[in-house]
């Protein structure tokens, strides 16, 4: 792993981490999912990438 | 006036859904992911490919066209599923869930209204595409080699014309139809059917507003603008004008009724 490699790849993960940490609040916020609340945690933290996407698109009710 | 009001509650609807946040990075990664992926490629292989002892592998590194078609193309797949699920919802949510009669309760056009949504979402998705493929513009430039500014401008709001088209559609949808998923299904399905048909006959329709993306490749591969692609963006403007005026119809019958 050369150092350009990790400043490509940088952006990457502090974007995957916005994602995630957005996708957070919004669920904190909203009242109601498809689906418990709890499970849309795991879904957003384990699920790298695709995870936040689908409960943006999914997962909430308005 | 009116226009404007209509306007500003969509745009601060999508900044409250985190529209405004999401959609772009999801773009970005959409866009560097492939160049990333093939200039890193043999790396890849080496840590997780079992490649045999003593085996050679000689993996040609793409050219900067190329590289950077990939992103265009990704987008073009992944980001054209994404608008269309961003806007599937805009009108026939509203619909179902009641928002819309209290809307056109008081004296709002059904044009300002159809009009004033479609605008906001395009929004969204310009910004969106131009901030991804500008970052993946500057992946490609690293990895790859240069590509003009102009270039990629030029590149860029061609490219925006052809999701003002997609969006055109999904709103044609989203006025008859109720069901989200439904809208968002039939306006995927009509985009493939358009992308199939003008691919099998590109020498005929030239001006296929769907081959927006084929002329902007060989933009990339030339350097030079294909004299059909205007023909292909009027094309797609006068479709995107069809589908909001027969949008404004159709919300008007559905009043009536």
């Amino acid at each position: 792993m050369d150092a350009t490699l990790i400043q490509l790849l940088l952006p990457l993960g502090v974007l995957q981490l916005i994602l995630i940490v957005i996708a957070l609040i919004d669920l904190r916020k909203i009242d109601e999912t498809n689906g418990p609340k709890w499970m849309w945690v795991l879904i957003i933290i384990f699920f790298n990438f695709i995870g936040p996407i689908i409960y943006f698109i999914i997962g909430r009710r308005t | 006036m009116q226009w404007s009001t209509i306007f500003k509650k969509e745009l601060t609807e999508h900044w409250r859904s985190f529209k405004w946040i999401w959609v772009p990075i999801v773009f970005i990664m959409f866009a560097i992911m492939d160049p990333l992926t093939m200039y890193y490629f043999p790396i890849i292989m080496d840590s997780v490919g079992n490649v045999p002892e003593g085996a050679t592998l000689d993996f040609p590194t793409p050219s900067v066209a190329e590289a950077m078609i990939m992103s265009f193309s990704q987008l073009g797949l992944l980001g054209v599923l994404i608008a269309v699920v961003v806007s599937m919802g805009l009108v026939s949510k509203e619909v179902k869930s009641g928002v819309y009669e209290l809307v056109l309760s008081k004296p709002v056009s059904f044009t300002n209204y159809i009009t004033a949504k479609y605008v906001a979402a395009l929004m969204l998705i310009a910004f969106s595409l131009a901030v991804s493929l500008l970052v993946g513009w500057y992946y490609v430039n690293i990895l790859f080699g240069t590509i003009s500014l102009v270039q990629i401008t030029v590149s860029i709001l061609f490219f925006i014309v052809y999701f003002m088209m997609i969006l055109g559609i999904v709103m044609l949808f989203n006025s008859f139809l109720k069901s989200q998923g439904l809208v968002a299904f039939l306006s995927i399905i009509t985009v493939v059917i358009l992308n199939v048909i003008s691919s099998i006959y590109s020498h005929v329709i030239t001006w296929s507003p769907t081959l927006i993306s084929d002329y902007i490749n060989m933009y990339f591969y030339s350097g030079q603008l294909e004299t059909e692609i205007w023909f292909s963006t009027v094309a797609a403007v006068a479709i995107t004008v069809m589908c909001l005026v027969i949008a404004t119809i159709t919300l008007k019958n559905r009043a009536i009724d």
